[in-house]
């Protein structure tokens, strides 16, 4: 099994192989480990970490709370946050991730089909296309902001 | 034989006692009173319905809805709840109706005893001025300054000149930080008095302005006092409580590390703090509060005229249980202890437990506690009000829990005390447990080089804590292996993931 991880804004992968795991980060850090996992205890190389589900999504490991999200690659499909053609149009993420360039500014004509904001995760980079012709009616996403899926990051009318 | 299991016959101080309190205090008092063999009746507001001191207590009262002004501050409900239950005394906690002289002689007038001072103290040292009026004529020292409003700026540059800068002006109708000033000489003494007086008029229609010598970087330190009916009066020495966060104390420690280079500061404070108690009339457990400044004066700020949060420091180095002997002394026995019984062994530290961010200002943050695993062990002491699947109710002081440790000297304290954190699970809320951690691990604090600016210092320091690579794998393999479906393992709730264990196995 693999997933995409991003903890605290920064992106990494997961994969899980019988008792084995491989987390790698995207700054090159990696841990290489055989785990057991029960109940709330995780061992990883012998190493003993608490694990507790919080509020939400939120999880506390040995009493910090990590802002993570765990998902699957083959979710990742462009411009799942727009649902219809015509009227005024959300263009959401698709999956959490970090804004890497804004296409497009306030007023701009848009063709359908058109880039709008570039959105990563997991190193993979994801752009966010028009649903329809029209004109930008907001601009929501900011460069290197933090997204979570389904956040509106651009509106077109 | 007898109905009390391993407790001595003894002779009753009351059978049944109302806690007029909520939360960890009124959990602490149900504590006491059980101890003791005295029946307790905790009252309660809507939102506390399934409180931890509702399920520990013997009887519970209704007093209201949620909101405190309709239940918790209800003078009158609380005296019918006492009535209602058969209650023969009133516990206040702290906070709420515990400082409140019309309630003790409400609950005197019913013929129920209210477990605090007389009415009549509370009286006197409610009122800051005039509190500071009675440490005077009684002789404690008070921060140095005019008693008055001043007539003009120029008026205030000679008492400026005899105080010595820096000088504070102060709004005499004042409250919450309006019209107060901070004057570091001459040059900047006539534009400030102008705006400090400009400003207390506009806020309070009252623009008369006094003096007072500033305390720069002043420790807070507290004496505890406790005293009988009898006129006899002791102390219990100090707490220092200067790690503060928007004037809210939130570590707190007995004894004060000042003591240790300055012997004979305890005993000087403990006088004058029973000078100013003497004065009063006081009884019961009280609280006298000082600010001391870098050269280790001291001076008079005000009375607590009630059990104090911070307590269980007290108790952990005096080994005497405060609130025994406050129902004791309010059934009117004699404080058989002497001045010299008082021995002070070790050093306990306490942190105050609160659901809120130290990310966002402090900001509270009240909701549901997911997953709660509390620390225990050698020196660990937690008065704490919550459980597993508690909800944290909005519309009170969002304090959970104090959790203190003792050592034999202060260093094995903070050791312990940060021992205790890392194996303290508290989830659902945001909460200070981590915070407090790197605060222990503060060089400064670990010099006990502390004042009431601590916090504001200390966050320009702050290095956060962040978890790990290996942590982050960690929780990224049971987010993972949850996202999976199949044989997840739900930390929420673990009897779902036995329940569907159950069902593999049955398959």
């Amino acid at each position: 099994m693999k997933r995409h991880v991003i903890v605290n804004g920064r992106s990494g992968t997961i994969e899980i192989e019988g008792s084995r795991l491989r987390y790698a980060r995207e700054d090159g850090v990696v841990i290489e480990s055989e785990f057991s996992l029960e109940g709330t205890s995780v061992l990883l190389n012998g190493r003993s970490s608490r694990i507790a589900k919080g509020a939400g999504k939120e999880i506390w490991v040995n009493g910090l709370l990590l802002s993570m999200e765990v998902f699957d690659p083959r979710d990742l499909r462009p411009g799942q946050g727009a649902t219809s053609s015509h009227g005024r149009q959300e263009v959401a993420a698709s999956m959490p991730g970090k804004v890497i360039r804004v296409l497009v500014a306030l007023g701009d004509a848009v063709e359908e089909g058109q880039g709008l904001v570039v959105v990563e995760a997991m190193k993979m980079q994801n752009e966010m296309k028009s649903p329809k012709a029209g004109r930008v009616a907001e601009v929501r996403a900011r460069p290197d902001a933090t997204v979570g899926a389904g956040e509106v990051l651009v509106v077109v009318e | 034989m007898g109905r009390y299991i391993g407790y001595p016959a003894r002779v009753t101080l009351f059978r049944k006692v109302l806690i007029a309190n909520r939360g960890e205090i009124a959990v602490r008092v149900v504590r006491a009173l059980r101890e003791l063999g005295i029946a307790s009746v905790a009252a309660y507001s809507d939102a506390d319905r399934g409180s931890l001191a509702v399920r520990l207590a013997d009887e519970a009262a209704h007093v209201g809805p949620s909101p405190s002004a309709e239940s918790y501050l209800r003078i009158d409900r609380m005296i019918d709840a006492a009535k209602r239950h058969g209650a023969e005394a009133i516990h206040p906690g702290y906070g709420f109706l515990s400082e409140n002289a019309d309630f003790a002689e409400a609950c005197t007038a019913a013929g129920i005893v209210f477990i605090g001072p007389p009415a009549d103290a509370i009286r006197k040292l409610g009122s800051k001025t005039a509190a500071r009026q009675l440490a005077i004529a009684a002789g404690a020292p008070v921060v140095p300054g005019t008693e008055r409003a001043l007539s003009g700026w120029e008026e205030a540059r000679a008492a400026a000149h005899s105080l010595g800068y820096p000088v504070l002006l102060k709004a005499s109708a004042g409250g919450g930080g309006k019209g107060m000033r901070r004057v570091n000489g001459d040059s900047e003494l006539q534009s400030t008095f102008r705006d400090a007086a400009s400003e207390a008029g506009r806020a309070f229609g009252n623009s008369e302005v006094y003096i007072e010598k500033l305390v720069e970087e002043p420790r807070h330190i507290e004496i505890q006092i406790l005293g009988d009916r009898h006129g006899h009066l002791i102390h219990l020495g100090e707490r220092e409580c200067s790690i503060q966060r928007r004037h809210q104390k939130v570590i707190e420690e007995c004894p004060s590390p000042l003591m240790s280079t300055h012997p004979d500061l305890r005993q000087r404070m403990g006088e004058a703090a029973l000078k100013v108690a003497r004065a009063a009339g006081y009884a019961n457990a009280g609280t006298v509060e000082f600010l001391v400044d870098r050269d280790a004066n001291f001076y008079f700020l005000e009375v607590n005229t009630r059990l104090q949060v911070e307590h269980p420091v007290t108790e952990l180095v005096t080994g005497l249980d405060l609130v025994e002997w406050q129902l004791k002394i309010a059934a009117g026995e004699r404080l058989t202890l002497q001045q010299d019984d008082v021995t002070w062994r070790g050093s306990a530290i306490e942190c105050r437990i609160y659901a809120e961010d130290p990310d966002r200002d402090f900001m509270p943050a009240p909701g549901s506690i997911v997953h709660l695993s509390e620390p225990a062990g050698p020196g660990v002491r937690l008065d704490s009000g919550i459980f597993e699947g508690w909800n944290v109710p909005l519309e009170y002081d969002p304090l959970l829990a104090k959790l203190a440790a003792w050592g034999p000297t202060r260093e094995s304290a903070i050791r312990r005390l940060d021992r205790a954190l890392s194996e303290y699970v508290l989830t659902g809320v945001r909460q200070n447990i981590a915070f407090f951690r790197e605060v222990l691990a503060d060089a400064e604090f670990r010099n006990g080089r502390l004042s009431t600016s601590f916090l504001d210092r200390f966050f320009q320091r702050r290095k956060k804590t962040e978890a790990g690579p290996e942590m982050e794998a960690a929780a990224a393999l049971v987010l993972a292996l949850e996202s999976q479906g199949s044989g997840s393992p739900l930390l929420t709730n673990v009897s779902r993931w036995l329940e569907s264990g159950r069902e593999d196995l049955l398959r």
